[in-house]
């Protein structure tokens, strides 16, 4: 049976009938058409799927919907605001964080709630924060400058 | 839809989720972070897709908590999925983290290992437990994954179960019948097997206070530093009298066994002597003794006894240091 929940996903209040068996995952991306969350492995080992819970990372794969009820959502489409990208996805797009892509959104989630708690992280807590975040073309060395420079240019 | 169907209830209290818990018997599962539950109810549903797909090899899909030693065969067990789960999202009470007046440390069952981590006075006093959950799976993970929920799983390898038995962990347990506290070594019985009632929810987790000259670590080795099952886990507490000879001491094994094991033989070599480094060696060897370790595809029994010996050593050091002691 259906439950009727309600969330704000990137600040927009929705009101949604789930199944409990219905993960966040599948809300954000079936039901809210919020596509930029990926679906990688599906049990919580590649952070694809990764979005701010209340402000706290979490895999979506391995939330269900119903668990988010009340909650405050963010994903990736709420980093750019005015279509103007965060400084973190400007950063990720100039220095070449990104290659085909498929990670990127969960690395910017866990990145966006690094920056919040520790504005300026040094290399190893960096490469610390996203060791839950699989990529396998970058080889994240482009991906942790980036970071870095991203936390630089707010602080300019 | 990667789940199977099941209902999901979500009490309000922990009276209700006990009640619940007895109303559904065997049919139910408890949910705390689902970094475990969830994994396992999807896992025969993403293994039938791959098989569709042409790539249904179940050895080669494995996950984070199978095939640890004496894991238990998640094509073959059996057991229905469960027709319920029950929730304790909404049991804000149960994620509170606090130092009891008596300085004991209380620990709610529901705390994230990102939580505990976060906790100064843990990682100052209650090191092992910090470290434990330093080491727990990924920053995901961690930020998800709660110590009730670790210590329910009873994995052998459970990285804060085994730091939180070395700390000797009181458990506090609630049914609908009342409550009742039990020690955190007496908890588990097999791999994912303990004592817990149908009916009972573990609520709370606490320490007992330390003494100012007490020390404790946690190491985990595997062969990496993320998203990994210990290949070995050792857990050691000492505390020190005021003449610097050991008071009282605790070794702790994850990995090397059917569940986290206590190594009393270090723990006796340990007590009343001074802790120079040819003692600490000594109550290595004997920890290394005490292991009851297997070959797996993880590391073989006998690389895993001599881990255990050198690991042992190392993390006493480190204890000793850290209660003020030298070795």
């Amino acid at each position: 049976m259906k439950r009727i929940i309600s969330l704000a996903v990137n600040g927009v209040e929705h009101e949604l009938a789930v199944e409990p068996r219905r993960t966040l995952l599948e809300l954000l991306r079936e039901d809210l058409s919020l596509t930029g969350t990926k679906k990688g492995c599906g049990i919580g080992d590649c952070g694809g799927c990764t979005v701010l819970l209340d402000g706290v990372p979490a895999f979506s794969c391995l939330t269900l919907a119903v668990q988010a009820e009340g909650c405050s959502v963010e994903t990736v489409e709420g980093l750019a605001g005015n279509g103007r990208l965060s400084s973190l996805q400007r950063a990720f797009v100039e220095d070449g964080a990104i290659q085909c892509g498929f990670c990127t959104p969960g690395m910017l989630m866990t990145a966006t709630e690094l920056l919040r708690a520790n504005p300026h992280p040094d290399e190893r807590e960096i490469r610390l924060a996203i060791s839950g975040n699989l990529c396998r073309c970058t080889g994240y060395q482009k991906i942790v400058e980036a970071i870095r420079h991203a936390a630089e240019a707010d602080h300019e | 839809m990667t789940l199977p169907r099941f209902d999901v209830l979500v009490p309000e209290t922990v009276e209700q989720a006990c009640s619940l818990l007895a109303e559904h018997g065997g049919g139910a599962r408890v949910l705390a972070g689902g970094t475990d539950l969830l994994v396992d109810l999807k896992r025969p549903i993403v293994q039938e897709r791959l098989i569709e797909a042409g790539g249904g090899d179940p050895g080669r899909f494995t996950t984070l908590g199978d095939g640890e030693p004496g894991a238990i065969d998640p094509w073959g067990s059996g057991d229905p999925p469960p027709d319920v789960l029950i929730s304790l999202h909404k049991l804000a009470g149960l994620k509170r983290i606090e130092v009891l007046d008596d300085g004991r440390l209380r620990v709610g069952a529901l705390a994230t290992a990102r939580e505990i981590q976060r906790v100064p006075e843990i990682r100052d006093r209650w090191t092992a437990l910090a470290e434990g959950a330093d080491s727990l799976g990924s920053p995901l993970v961690r930020a998800r994954g709660t110590i009730g929920g670790n210590i329910c799983n009873a994995r052998p390898a459970a990285d804060i179960t085994v730091p939180a038995i070395c700390l000797g962990a009181q458990l506090e347990l609630q049914s609908p019948d009342g409550s009742r506290t039990l020690p955190g070594e007496q908890f588990i019985l097999a791999p994912g097997v303990t004592v817990i009632e149908p009916a009972e929810i573990l609520t709370a987790v606490t320490f007992p206070a330390l003494s100012a000259r007490t020390g404790s670590a946690y190491y985990k080795l595997g062969q990496r530093k993320a998203l990994e099952i210990s290949v070995v886990g050792v857990a050691v507490y000492v505390e020190l009298a005021g003449d610097d000879t050991v008071q009282a001491a605790c070794v702790t094994l994850g990995a090397v066994g059917p569940t986290p094991l206590a190594a009393r033989s270090a723990a006796e070599v340990l007590a009343g002597g001074k802790p120079t480094g040819e003692l600490l060696a000594r109550a290595a060897r004997a920890a290394a003794a005490d292991a009851t370790p297997i070959d797996d595809h993880r590391g073989t029994a006998e690389y895993r006894r001599l881990m255990v010996e050198m690991l042992t050593r190392r993390t006493l050091e480190l204890a000793v240091e850290r209660a003020g002691g030298r070795s």
